[in-house]
C-alpha cells in the first residue's frame, strides 16, 4: 500500500506563497483559514541576517496525535497515510486541534461559511466551495485526497513555481520523495514529538 | 503522476486561456464547473509556465467574482468629487453613456484635442495605449512606466536592440542580482523564471549574490546579501569596474575588440575621430602602428588602449577613455558613498571575473559561442532614479567587459514582445539604437505639445511625474493649452503619480473624467462616466510581454459568458472613436500596434471588432494559418527562443560601449533648444557613466537622515492594484513586510520606535503616516514601504493603510534623469513616533 | 552561529511560538466543574453525607456535562464522543463521567451499611478519583504543548478536586446546610490541602524554569505577560493568600461569611488557574529541531 508524502525543498523554495493561494482555491477555504501557509523564520543580526521560508502543512503522521486523541473516530487516517476528517462525525471537540503539535487545524467556527471574502456575499465560486464544508467542525489539509484519487498532484504541489513541493509515494523506493529523501537527507518536521510526519523538508 | 484532470463531461471543462493578473500572461488553464469558474491552474502544454502559475494567478477568481465590479455603464449623481466621497453611481445604458462621452470629448477635440488628458495602462493590451495619438493628445498621465522602465527600456533598446534584459537562466554561474525579483518574485514571467531560476541554483550549483537596501525573497534565497544604500548602486558597480580595469586588469578584450565600440579613436571633444575624407570612424591598429578606419580589412589588432596622435589630434580608443574617466573610483571612494565595504567590491569583482571564464567557449546547436556564465541581472531598485541612464549603463558596462552581452551564461536581451531583438545596421558599423520600442519618438517643438514634455526626451520615455506640474504651472514652459478631460483607462494617476498634492489639483480641475475599468480605484472613484470592460476571464487578447528565453502569442479567451453589461475595452475606444470623431486614426494606429499587414489592414470609415482586430493580428504575425480560429483551436504559438536568436544576433555589428550616441543625441538637442531661444541642461548625456558627487538624491538636507524605498511587488503584488483582491488582502495582511513600514531594528531603538507604533514619515517633498514595523533584514539608513500599505480606495476589501510612499517623491524635473526621463524612485526622510 | 530569537506569533506567516486558543473557559469550566463535583463526591461520601454526594453528581453532570457540551462545535453529536476509548482521552473523561455517575447512584440509593453499599462505596470513590484524574490526562495528551505534556497535571488535577471539594463542604457544613458524623477538622484539612496545592502549583510551574524554551514561554506568558495580573490577582493572592491568611488567622472562628469567603476565594483561584493553564498553552515552533 502507498504511504503518501510531501518532500519541500527549502532551498528551492521562494516563499512566492502560491501554493497557499493555489489551496485556497482548490479547498475554497472561507476568510482566515488556509490549509497551508509559508512561514519565515529570521535569524541574526544587521547585516549578518538569514531568512528562511518555510511552507507548512498538515503533516498527515503516520502516528498522528489528532487521531489518537479525536473521541469520536472523525479525524481517520486512510491506508494511503492521507489523514482526513470526516466533516458528517466531528463534533468539534477541537482536541485534535490542541494535540496537532505543528497547529495544522482549525475550526470552522459558526458563521464562517455566511461571511463571505466579501463580507455578507457569497461569490458564486465560494457557494460552490462551501457545499462540502459544516460549521462547528474542525479541517484541515487534505492532501488534495479527491485530486490523489484521480490521480492528480495536490494544488499546492501542482502550482509551486519552483517545483519546491514534490509529492509522491514514500514507500516506493524508486519514487521521487524517498530519492529525495535518500539523496538529501529529508528531515521531519519536530521529529522528537514522535509523530512520524508524511511531510520532509530537504534543505 | 498524471498532468491533467479528466473531467470533460458538459457542465465540467477546462477552458485554456492567459493570465492577466501581471503584465507578462502566463498560459492559463481555467475550470468550470456549470458556470462557475473554481480553479485556476497552470497550462502543462505552454512552454512559458509549464504549468506553474504565481499567486497572484490564481487570485483571478476573486476579482472576477468581485461584487464590487463595475456591473454596467454608470454616471455620477453627487456632483461632489474628493477622495473617499461616494459618487453615487447611477446605471445608464451603453448609448446613454457612450453619447455623453461621445459628445464631450467630440467637442474638445474639436477646440483643442490636448485638452484631454489620457491614462492608458492597460499592460498587455499595449495596442490601445497610444489611443490618445489617434485623438489627438500626447499626454502620458499615469506613470507605471515611470517606476520601472524609463531608465530601462530605452537604454536596452540603445545598447542591443532589446526591450528588456535577463541573465541567461540556463547557463549562468554567478549571477550578481541588484534591485530586481528576476527568477523569484516579479518581473519577467515570473512563474516560468522562479523554476528556472531554482533549476540553476538547486541543480547547477549556481552562485547567487543579492545587493538591496531591504532583504526581498531573492537576498533571502540568494549565496550572498550586500545590503547597500538605496541610489548607489552605480558607486557599487564602478568601485568593482575600477577593481577590474585597474586592480585585476582582466577583462574580455577580444569580445571588446570585435562586438563593441570600445577601439573607436575618440577625439578631445569626446566624439568619434573620424577619417577626414570617408568620415568614417578611425581605429588603431597595434601591429601596424597607426590609425586605420574601422572596417579597413587590414587591421591586425584593435587597440584597445593607449594614447595618440593622429594628423595632428591626440585621440584616445573608447576604451582608455572609460579607463581614464574611472581613474579615481575607487573602491574606498565609492564605499563612502554606497555602504558596502571596499574589500567586499573586490571581492565580487574577482569572483565575478574568475566565474566568467574570459576567453572559452561553448557549442551550442552546432555553433560556438563565447561561454562567459557570469552575469549582472538588474532591475527598478537599481536604476529607478534620476540619473538611472547612468546606473543602467554602468551596470551594462561591467557586464560588457567580461563580454557577457548576449552570449551563452551572460546578460541576454529581452523583447517586448514577438519581434524579439530589434536587430537592424546602424552608421559606423554599430548596431542602431532602438530606444523607441514602445511608441515612436515624439519630434521636438517647443512649447511642448506633451505635458511630460516628451518632446525635450529624444531617447527617454514619457516622464509623466512632470504633468500636472506643467499643468498648474503653463508659463514656464509656453503650454497654451489648459485640460478639461481625462479618459482614465486601467489606470490610476492619483495614486501612481509622485506629487500627489499637484496631481490632486488637477483631478478638482478637471470638469469631465471618463474611466473604462472592471473596478474603481482612487482614481475613477473621480470619474463622472464609468464604461465597464470585461473581466479578462471573458475577453480575448494575443498575449505576448517581455519574454524571456520563450516567445509566441497566448489566446486569452473568455471562460465564461461576461457576468454584467459590460464590453472589450478595445470596443468600448473604438465606439468612443467613432463618436469623437477619430475612427480612421484609431484604426491606422492599430494597424500599427497590432503589426498588421497591408493585407489585413484596417480600413478608414469601419468600425472592426476586437475579433476581427485579433484575427488580422494572428495572421499578419503567424501566417494565413495560424488566424484567430487556430489559435482558439490551439491555444498558444509559443516556443523557445532560438540560440541563435537569443545568442549574438547582432553578430558583425558593434555594440555601445562607449556611448557616443548619447553625444550626439545631445548636440542635436541643444542645437534645437538654441534655434528655439531656451536653455535645457544636457550635461547628463555623457559617455562614460561615473559617479556624481551632486546626485540630488544624496544632496537632500541632513535632518532627513534616513532613505525611504517602497517595494512594488513581491510575488503576491502587482504594483498596488491587486490588494483589494480578497485572497491578496489575506495574504499581505499575515505577511510581516506587507503590515507596516519596515524599520531595522537598532534605528527603530535609537529612535524609540516599537513595532505597532504610528509613526509620521516626513521627506522635503510630502508627509505620511503609517504603521511601524521592526524588522532586522534592512539596511538601518533605510525604511522600507510595501506597496501593499499605500491604498486608500473605498473598495470594502482595501486595508487603506494610506502610508501612500509616493506622496514622499519629489515630482519635478530637477528630480529627472534628462537622458531617460526617469523619475527619482527613492527619498530620504526624518520618521518620528505619533 | 546565527543568533536567533524566537517570537511569539499571532497568525501570522512567522515561525515562532503560538498559543493554543480553542481551548478556553468553557473547557476551563467543565474542569473546575469536574474537580469540584468529583471532589464533592470523594468528601459527601467519606463524610457520609448522601445529599452532598448527590450533589457531587449533579455538578459532574450538570455543570461539566454542560460546559462541554457548550464547548462542543456540534453538540448534537454529542453521543459521537464515546467512540473511541480505544485511544481518545475525551472519549475516556465521556465513560468515566457514565461510569462514576452510574456507580454513584447505585451506591446512593443501595441501603446504607448493606454489603453491596460497602463494595459500592469503594468503587464509587475509585471512579471519583479517576473523573478527577483524567481530565488532567485530557490536557496531557497534547504532545506539543509542554506546559501540559507532564504527569504532573493528573495529580494536581487531584488535589485540586480534593480541595473544591473540601471548601465546598467547609462552607455547607459551617453554614449548617450539612452534618456530618464522623467529627473532621475540616478547616485542618482546608489548611493543609491549601498548602499542598500550592506546593504542587509551585513545583509544576518550577519545573516548567528548567524545561523546554516553549514551556519558559509560557510561564513567561503567566508569571510577565499579559495573563500575569490574573494569575498574581486571581490565583495567587485570592486563591492561595487569601485563602491561607482567612483559614489560618480567621478560620471556622471568623463565622459563616468567613468561610463563605474562604471557599469563593478558592473556587475563585481554582477556576482560574486552570483557565490560565489553557490560555498559555504554548506550541513548541512547528520545525521543532529544524532552525536555521
Ligand atoms: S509555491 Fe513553492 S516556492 Fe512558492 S512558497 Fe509555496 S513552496 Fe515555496
Ligand atoms: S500534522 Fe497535525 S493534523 Fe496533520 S496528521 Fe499530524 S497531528 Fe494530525
Ligand atoms: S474536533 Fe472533530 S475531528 Fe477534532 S478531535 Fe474533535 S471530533 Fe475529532
Ligand atoms: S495538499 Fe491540498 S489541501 Fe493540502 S496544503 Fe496542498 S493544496 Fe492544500
Amino acid at each position: 500500500m502507498a504511504r503518501y508524502g510531501m518532500v519541500i525543498d527549502l532551498k528551492r523554495c521562494v516563499g512566492c506563497n502560491a501554493c497557499t493561494v493555489a489551496c485556497k482555491a482548490e479547498n475554497g477555504t472561507p476568510p482566515g483559514i488556509f490549509f497551508t501557509k509559508v512561514l519565515e523564520q529570521v535569524a541574526g543580526q544587521y547585516p549578518i541576517v538569514k531568512k528562511k521560508y518555510v511552507p507548512v502543512l498538515c503533516n498527515h503522521c503516520l502516528n498522528a496525535p489528532c487521531v489518537r486523541v479525536c473521541p469520536s473516530g472523525a479525524t481517520h487516517k486512510r491506508e494511503d497515510g492521507i489523514v482526513l476528517v470526516d466533516y458528517n462525525k466531528c463534533i468539534g471537540c477541537k482536541a485534535c486541534v490542541v494535540a496537532c503539535p505543528y497547529k495544522n487545524r482549525e475550526l470552522m467556527p459558526e458563521g464562517k461559511l455566511k461571511e463571505g471574502h466579501f463580507k455578507g456575499y457569497l461569490t458564486p465560486f465560494e457557494q460552490v466551495k462551501y457545499k462540502k464544508f459544516q460549521e462547528g467542525v474542525v479541517v484541515k489539509c487534505t492532501f488534495c485526497s479527491e485530486r490523489v484519487d484521480q490521480g492528480l498532484e495536490p494544488s499546492c504541489v501542482n502550482t509551486c513555481p519552483a517545483e519546491a513541493r514534490v509529492f509522491g509515494d514514500l514507500h516506493d523506493p524508486e519514487s521521487k520523495v524517498s530519492r529525495l529523501i535518500r539523496q538529501r537527507g529529508g528531515i521531519q518536521p519536530m521529529s522528537e514529538a514522535n509523530t512520524d510526519p508524511s511531510v520532509y523538508y530537504i534543505e | 503522476m498524471a498532468k491533467a484532470a479528466t473531467s470533460p463531461a458538459t457542465g465540467d471543462r477546462w477552458v485554456r486561456s492567459a493570465c492577466k493578473m501581471c503584465l507578462h500572461g502566463c498560459g492559463i488553464r481555467v475550470r468550470v464547473q456549470d458556470g462557475v469558474i473554481v480553479k485556476i491552474e497552470g497550462d502543462p502544454d505552454n512552454l512559458n509556465n509549464r504549468g506553474k502559475i504565481c499567486p497572484k494567478g490564481h487570485t483571478g477568481i476573486m476579482r472576477h467574482y468581485d461584487p464590487n465590479r463595475i456591473k454596467s455603464p454608470v454616471r455620477r449623481t453627487n456632483p461632489n468629487r474628493g477622495p473617499g466621497v461616494d459618487p453615487g453611481w447611477e446605471p445608464i445604458s451603453w448609448d446613454e453613456a457612450l453619447d455623453i462621452v461621445g459628445k464631450r470629448l467630440k467637442k474638445i477635440r474639436q477646440e483643442d484635442p490636448r485638452k484631454l488628458l489620457v491614462a492608458i495602462n492597460d499592460f498587455q493590451r499595449i495596442h490601445l495605449w497610444g489611443w490618445g495619438a489617434a485623438f489627438g493628445t500626447g499626454h502620458y498621465f499615469t506613470t507605471t512606466g515611470q517606476f520601472c522602465g524609463a531608465a530601462y527600456h530605452p537604454i536596452n533598446g540603445i545598447i542591443d536592440g532589446s526591450f528588456a534584459s535577463v541573465n541567461d537562466y540556463e547557463y549562468c554561474n554567478y549571477w550578481i542580482q541588484m534591485g530586481g525579483g528576476d527568477g523569484f518574485s516579479s518581473h519577467l514571467h515570473v512563474a516560468g523564471s522562479i523554476k528556472r531560476m531554482a533549476d540553476a541554483r538547486v541543480d547547477r550549483g549556481m552562485k547567487l549574490v543579492a545587493v538591496d537596501p531591504r532583504m526581498a525573497s531573492y537576498c533571502a534565497k540568494a549565496d550572498e546579501w550586500i545590503p547597500i544604500l538605496p541610489g548607489t548602486d552605480r558607486a557599487f558597480i564602478l568601485g568593482m569596474v575600477y577593481v577590474i580595469l585597474y586592480e585585476l586588469n582582466r577583462y574580455d578584450a577580444e569580445f571588446l575588440k570585435k562586438h563593441t565600440n570600445g577601439p573607436y579613436l575618440i577625439a578631445p571633444d569626446g566624439r568619434l575621430f573620424r577619417h577626414p575624407e570617408s568620415k568614417k570612424p578611425m581605429v588603431w591598429d597595434g601591429v601596424d602602428n597607426r590609425a586605420k578606419e574601422y572596417d579597413d580589412p587590414t587591421i591586425k589588432d584593435f587597440t584597445l588602449e593607449g594614447y595618440y596622435k593622429v594628423n595632428g589630434t591626440e585621440v584616445r580608443p573608447g576604451f582608455q577613455v572609460i579607463k581614464d574617466t574611472l581613474k579615481d573610483h575607487t573602491p574606498e571612494k565609492m564605499s563612502k558613498v554606497c555602504d558596502v565595504p571596499a574589500e567586499t567590491m573586490r571581492r565580487i569583482a574577482r569572483e565575478f571575473v574568475e566565474a566568467a571564464r574570459i576567453g572559452s567557449t561553448v557549442m551550442i546547436e552546432g555553433k560556438q559561442y563565447p561561454y562567459r556564465p557570469a552575469a549582472i541581472n538588474f532591475y527598478r531598485g537599481a536604476i529607478g532614479h534620476c540619473e538611472g541612464t547612468h546606473d543602467h549603463a554602468a551596470i551594462k558596462l561591467m557586464n560588457m567587459l567580461v563580454g557577457n552581452i548576449d552570449v551563452p551564461g551572460g546578460h541576454l536581451g529581452v523583447g517586448l514582445d514577438h519581434r524579439l531583438l530589434l536587430i537592424e545596421p546602424g552608421p559606423d558599423g554599430m548596431l542602431k539604437p532602438q530606444p523607441h520600442i514602445l511608441h515612436p519618438m515624439v519630434p521636438f517643438t517647443c512649447p511642448p505639445n506633451t505635458l511630460q514634455m516628451m518632446e525635450f526626451f529624444p531617447i527617454g520615455l514619457d516622464p509623466a511625474h512632470l504633468v500636472a506640474h506643467n499643468i498648474l504651472n503653463p508659463d514656464e514652459w509656453g503650454f497654451d493649452f489648459k485640460p478639461e478631460a481625462a479618459l482614465i483607462y486601467h489606470a490610476n494617476p492619483l495614486k501612481n503619480i509622485n506629487g500627489y498634492d499637484k496631481v490632486l489639483e488637477v483631478f478638482k480641475m478637471l470638469d469631465f473624467i471618463v474611466a473604462i475599468d472592471i473596478l474603481p480605484n482612487e482614481s475613477t472613484e473621480w470619474a463622472d462616466v464609468i464604461l465597464p470592460d470585461h473581466s479578462y476571464l471573458e475577453s480575448y487578447m494575443m498575449t505576448l510581454c517581455e519574454p524571456p528565453v520563450i516567445t509566441g502569442h497566448t489566446l486569452r479567451q473568455p471562460v465564461v459568458e461576461p457576468m454584467y453589461d459590460t464590453r472589450d475595452a478595445h470596443d468600448i475606444l473604438t465606439e468612443i472613436s467613432e463618436r469623437c470623431g477619430c475612427l480612421d486614426e484609431f484604426n491606422g494606429l492599430l494597424n500599427f500596434t497590432m503589426f498588421l499587414k497591408p493585407e489585413h489592414h484596417l480600413k478608414p470609415g469601419r468600425k472592426y471588432t476586437v475579433l476581427e482586430c485579433l484575427d488580422r493580428m494572428a495572421k499578419s504575425i503567424y501566417g494565413p494559418g495560424q488566424d484567430l480560429k487556430w489559435f482558439m483551436k490551439n491555444n498558444n504559438a509559443v516556443r523557445h527562443i532560438k540560440p541563435g536568436e537569443m545568442y549574438l544576433p547582432w553578430e558583425g555589428m558593434r555594440i555601445s560601449l562607449y556611448h557616443e550616441y548619447f553625444l550626439q543625441v545631445a548636440d542635436d538637442l541643444e542645437e534645437k533648444f538654441r534655434a528655439a531661444g531656451k536653455e535645457w541642461d544636457t550635461s547628463s548625456y555623457l559617455p562614460v557613466p561615473t559617479w556624481n558627487d551632486n546626485h540630488p538624491l544624496h544632496r537632500l538636507p541632513r535632518e532627513y537622515d534616513l532613505y525611504a524605498i517602497n517595494f512594488k511587488a513581491e510575488a503576491v503584488l502587482n504594483h498596488h492594484e491587486n490588494t483589494t483582491i480578497p485572497w491578496v488582502n489575506e495574504l499581505v495582511s499575515n505577511i510581516p513586510i506587507h503590515k507596516g513600514v519596515l524599520i531595522n531594528t537598532r534605528t527603530a531603538r535609537e529612535k524609540g520606535i516599537k513595532t505597532g507604533d504610528r509613526i509620521s514619515i516626513e521627506s522635503p517633498f510630502g508627509r505620511v503616516e503609517g504603521i511601524a514595523r521592526v524588522i532586522e533584514e534592512i539596511h538601518p539608513r533605510v525604511i522600507g514601504i510595501s506597496n501593499a500599505i499605500t491604498r486608500w480606495t473605498m473598495h470594502p476589501v482595501e486595508r487603506k493603510m494610506n502610508t501612500h510612499f509616493n506622496r514622499l517623491l519629489p515630482a519635478s524635473l530637477e528630480f529627472t534623469d534628462r537622458v531617460s526621463g526617469h523619475q527619482e524612485t527613492a527619498v530620504k526622510v526624518r520618521i518620528s513616533k505619533i | 552561529m546565527i543568533s536567533q530569537t524566537v517570537p511569539m506569533v499571532g497568525e501570522e506567516f512567522v515561525m515562532g511560538y503560538r498559543k493554543q486558543s480553542v481551548w478556553s473557559k468553557w473547557i476551563a469550566l467543565a474542569f473546575f466543574f469536574g474537580k469540584v463535583g468529583s471532589g464533592m463526591f470523594i468528601l459527601a461520601v467519606l463524610l457520609n453525607t448522601p445529599l452532598i454526594a448527590l450533589a457531587g453528581l449533579v455538578i459532574e453532570n450538570v455543570g461539566k456535562g454542560g460546559a462541554l457540551l457548550i464547548h462542543l462545535g456540534r453538540p448534537a453529536r454529542f453521543w459521537r464522543a464515546m467512540t473511541r476509548p480505544q485511544s481518545s482521552w475525551i472519549s475516556r473523561t465521556v465513560w468515566v463521567m457514565g461510569i462514576f455517575t452510574v456507580i454513584g447512584l447505585i451506591y446512593l440509593v443501595l441501603p446504607a451499611g448493606s454489603p453491596a453499599w460497602q463494595i459500592f462505596k469503594v468503587l464509587a470513590l475509585v471512579s471519583a478519583v479517576v473523573v478527577a484524574i483524567t481530565d488532567g490526562f485530557v490536557m496531557n495528551d497534547s504532545p506539543a504543548i509542554p506546559l501540559w505534556n507532564t504527569p504532573m497535571l493528573p495529580f494536581l488535577f487531584l488535589f485540586y478536586s480534593l480541595l473544591g471539594g473540601t471548601s465546598v463542604f467547609f462552607f455547607l457544613v459551617h453554614g449548617g446546610w450539612a452534618s456530618i458524623t464522623p467529627l473532621v477538622d475540616l478547616e485542618t484539612l482546608e489548611t493543609a490541602l491549601i498548602i499542598i496545592n500550592l506546593i504542587g502549583v509551585a513545583i509544576y510551574l518550577g519545573s516548567m524554569v528548567n524545561a523546554t524554551a516553549t514551556a519558559r514561554e509560557s510561564l513567561r506568558l503567566l508569571i510577565k505577560g499579559p495573563y500575569s495580573g490574573m494569575f498574581f490577582g486571581f490565583v495567587v493572592a485570592i486563591g492561595f493568600i487569601l485563602t491561607l491568611v482567612l483559614t489560618l488567622f480567621l478560620g471556622a472562628s471568623g463565622g459563616t461569611l468567613v468561610v463563605g469567603l474562604i471557599t469563593l476565594a478558592d473556587l475563585i483561584g481554582h477556576f482560574f488557574i486552570f483557565y490560565l493553564l489553557l490560555m498559555v498553552g504554548v506550541y513548541s515552533p512547528v520545525l521543532g529541531k529544524l532552525t536555521i
